[in-house]
């Protein structure tokens, strides 16, 4: 708790809720990046679970590199968002939902990844593929939920 | 934009159903945006495969299997004009003066041209390039535009509740 309090009288927590564009500027960067992530997981994970078949799989390497992109603006908008009020947020449980959505999510995508270089069954690959889609698309849900619950 | 101007448009939106559903189900709001992001994740995505080919940014993705994310696109959109039309409907009065939206809707029509032109003029030749083999200049152009337009159009559409006067 110390802690929250520290970050949220912190500088990036007076600028976030003082600077008048500083937060539209940054809410709309963490949109541009969820953007960019959200977009390379779902055409990624759609091709694995079978669509657009032609296309091989590890031509989308490069894609994921702009995924990677978008998480890193994400990561950073985020905790400079995330230093608005991290008393409140830190115990919000749609915030904790998103945040360990994110976490499963990451995991799946890197064994969806392995899988499809390996010799995994695949049917276990696209089992891991959907839930890895779940994951994401529960992330950006309970973001957008924050403002509501 | 003049208040004479949209005020008789704007209250035809409001006075619909859906407008009135929009503003009595304390629900409807949030489940429309969070369906709105739904579709911009399809639609910004099918966009990223296929531009990002074009531009040469992942040249080994099967240009002509790429198109096939075009109706994924297509549909993402109709969902996202259906539930932006839902917003539009709960308070015209507050999106048709707002500078933001304004931007955005044109944005979007920007980027439906540059769209037609893609499919009119470069569909058909890009469906002959070989995996590896580069896009003309000219596709290339469109599909930056196409990547640039719809990240000012998400920009614009975020803004909109800062904007207001």
């Amino acid at each position: 708790m110390g802690f929250l309090i520290w970050l949220e009288e912190g500088a990036l927590g007076i600028f976030i809720r003082e600077s008048l564009w500083g937060y539209p500027i940054v809410l709309s960067s963490h949109a541009v990046g969820m953007a960019i992530v959200m977009g390379v997981v779902v055409a990624l994970n759609l091709r694995v679970l079978g669509y657009a078949k032609d296309i091989s799989i590890l031509a989308y390497d490069k894609l994921f590199f702009i995924g990677w992109i978008g998480f890193i603006i994400n990561l950073v908008s985020g905790l400079i968002l995330f230093c608005n009020t991290p008393t409140t947020y830190f115990f919000q449980g749609s915030f904790q939902l998103k945040i360990g959505s994110i976490v499963v999510g990451g995991i799946l995508m890197k064994v969806v990844m392995n899988s499809v270089r390996g010799d995994t069954s695949e049917t276990l690959t696209k089992v891991a593929s959907a839930a890895c889609i779940a994951c994401w698309f529960s992330a950006m849900i309970t973001g957008r939920l924050m403002a509501y619950l | 934009m003049d208040y004479d101007t949209y005020a008789p448009l704007a209250s035809w939106f409001e006075a619909t159903w859906l407008g009135g559903q929009m503003r009595e189900q304390f629900w409807m709001f949030p489940m429309m945006e969070t369906i709105h992001f739904i579709g911009l994740t399809f639609l910004f995505g099918s966009l990223l495969v296929i531009d990002m080919r074009v531009i040469g940014f992942g040249r080994f993705i099967n240009m002509k299997a790429a198109m096939k994310y075009i109706p994924v696109a297509i549909i993402a959109f109709a969902v996202n004009l259906s539930t932006g039309i839902a917003f539009l409907c709960a308070d015209p009065f507050r999106y048709f003066p707002n500078i933001a939206f304004q931007w955005k809707m044109g944005l979007i029509v920007i980027a439906g041209i540059n769209a037609l032109w893609f499919w009119f003029g470069e569909h058909k030749e890009l469906c002959q390039l070989a995996d590896g083999e580069d896009a003309p200049f000219r596709a290339k152009v469109i599909a930056a535009l196409s990547i640039a337009i719809w990240v000012a159009v998400i920009i614009f559409g975020r803004m909109i509740p800062y904007v207001e006067y």
